[in-house]
């Protein structure tokens, strides 16, 4: 079996080192497609160790590939190295202006998940997230508090759980009336929880009491 | 020069027959001559597929030597262009047969004056089905579009492969390659070694060598009992993944739709593209038929884009 041993980013994501950013986009989600565990094609093919490692791969690749900088500095090196023939400026090479989308932040999940970990298994971090998932409810502001704690910020979960920026906010910020639906919110709650590793039920159960308990509080102060 | 097409891969029942019999009546058809030879040894029933009661002339012949050449054992079907060497007499336990007759069919095949030669195998990953898989420089592996027969693909690919090296190296330092890569297991523990880069990697002056000969090999893939919530980019996907993980060239063929009928077919013992030659599966079949004569450069396949 060949991995990618040896493979430059480009030949990991296949394709032409002309490539524009839409084009790398693209490469990148197919080729996770396909090498995800859920993959029907290479589920069998890989041990967990090996698929680990070539997402990591893909993942690289397509962080150095989207970012100007250093994707100039790999261009380089791959010349220096002789693996390409002259430097091909792929500024010229991208078809339009660049998307609108460049300025999003790329997240390593591999990379944010190893963080969170590491936070997790501080003394005064675990103290302070123990406490807050003891309460009876949960606000936004302890939302807040716990995904501070482990140093997750609000971008890196948009970009893994897709929530858009607005909810995330909402949800912080106590403003219920903006929040979708129970059933959509407590799926928002959910993988919320998912990416700072803590027990997605309690923060579902403690949230919606919280909002619960806002309306009951509204409706009975008469205007 | 015969073209030698055998068909194998995976599990019982995922169509070997059914494809090898509807691929050489449509290259018959389209005027080249063909010889079907039923190579599932112990279970062959190719000859019901096409509608024929079980030829007394058959690989039996050629192997008690009734007739001095194989191309002799050949009975013509209903269908012009169209012979078949059937197994269907040998003896009781010819499934186990003996490597030097094994050898001596091989030989026959090569040899064999049809335009295009195809091989039914038999299910499994068996001794007499990998090596008369080898028997030509490219193979069709037929498998189902579901994890458990895509996996099986894998497996059969992989002990093709370890099956080739067997035939290409030296006993003795085949045997110290298996002695080295055992050690090694009991010492790794938890990962499975890679047992094909090992023997590959276990001399390094024949590496570059036996690379290059795996590299000569090609797969081609055929995805039957395609339906329609599956994927359609799924042949391709497998195919890429093949050629880049593995040490071969692999091309996707097609899919062949899934079709109740077909199944009717068989029972009636008429041949389905026959029965029923204006269906979705038909018209698959004639494509794959058609891909296979027309020999596309399948260099360019394999660089395909996902």
């Amino acid at each position: 079996m060949k991995k990618f041993d040896g493979l430059n980013y480009y030949e990991i994501l296949k394709i032409p080192i002309t490539s524009s950013y839409f084009e790398i986009k693209r490469a990148y989600k197919d080729a996770l497609s396909l090498y995800n565990e859920d993959s029907i094609v290479t589920y069998s093919l890989f041990s967990k160790e090996e698929r680990d490692k070539i997402i990591e791969d893909i993942q690289n690749a397509f962080s150095t590939l989207t970012d100007d900088r250093k994707r100039a500095a790999y261009d380089q090196m791959l010349v220096d190295s002789g693996q390409m023939e002259t430097l091909i400026p792929f500024k010229e090479k991208q078809y339009g202006s660049s998307p609108l989308s460049s300025t999003h932040t790329h997240v390593n999940e591999n990379q944010l998940y190893t963080r969170v970990n590491e936070k997790l298994l501080m003394e005064d971090v675990k103290a302070l997230l123990d406490e807050i998932l003891l309460q009876e409810r949960l606000s936004g502001d302890d939302l807040k508090k716990l995904r501070k704690s482990v140093g997750v910020n609000i971008q890196e979960i948009q970009y893994i759980t897709k929530i858009s920026a607005s909810v995330l906010n909402a949800m912080e910020e106590n403003r219920f009336k903006e929040l979708p639906p129970d059933t959509y919110l407590k799926g928002f709650l959910r993988s919320y929880a998912k990416v700072l590793q803590i027990d997605p039920q309690k923060v579902i159960d403690g949230y919606l009491k919280t909002i619960s308990l806002d309306k009951t509080t509204n409706y009975s102060v008469p205007k | 020069m015969a073209k030698i097409y055998p068909i194998g891969g995976g599990k019982g029942g995922v169509g070997k027959s059914f494809i090898t019999a509807s691929l050489g009546a449509l290259i018959a058809k389209w005027g080249k001559k063909v010889v079907l030879i039923d190579l599932d040894l112990g279970a062959s029933n190719l000859h019901t597929l096409l509608g024929m009661n079980s030829p007394k002339i058959g690989l039996n012949s050629f192997l008690n030597k009734t007739v001095t050449n194989l191309e002799n054992a050949a009975v013509p079907t209903i269908i012009p262009n169209l012979f078949l060497i059937s197994s269907f007499h040998c003896y009781m336990e010819i499934a186990n047969l003996f490597y030097a007759q094994k050898l001596k069919i091989i030989d026959a095949i090569k040899t064999l004056p049809f335009d295009y030669i195809l091989l039914d195998l038999g299910p499994g990953t068996n001794f007499n089905t990998l090596d008369f898989f080898l028997t030509s420089k490219e193979g069709i592996l037929v498998c189902t579009p579901e994890p458990t027969s895509i996996e099986n693909s894998f497996r059969f690919i992989k002990t093709v492969y370890f099956r080739k090296l067997k035939q290409m190296m030296k006993k003795a330092s085949f045997d110290s390659v298996l002695k080295d890569t055992s050690s090694d297991l009991n010492g790794s523990g938890v990962n499975p070694p890679d047992i094909i880069e090992m023997v590959l990697k276990h001399d390094p002056e024949k590496e570059e060598f036996l690379r290059n000969k795996l590299s000569k090999f090609e797969f081609k893939l055929i995805f039957n009992q395609f339906r329609n919530n599956v994927d359609a980019t799924l042949g391709h996907q497998f195919a890429n993944v093949c050629s880049r993980h593995f040490y071969s060239v692999f091309q996707f063929l097609g899919s062949i739709s899934y079709d109740s009928r077909i199944h009717d077919a068989i029972f009636s013992k008429i041949l389905y593209i026959h029965k029923y030659p204006h269906t979705q599966s038909a018209a698959d079949l004639k494509k794959i038929a058609a891909r296979i004569m027309s020999e596309i450069p399948t260099e360019s396949i394999a660089k395909d884009m996902l």
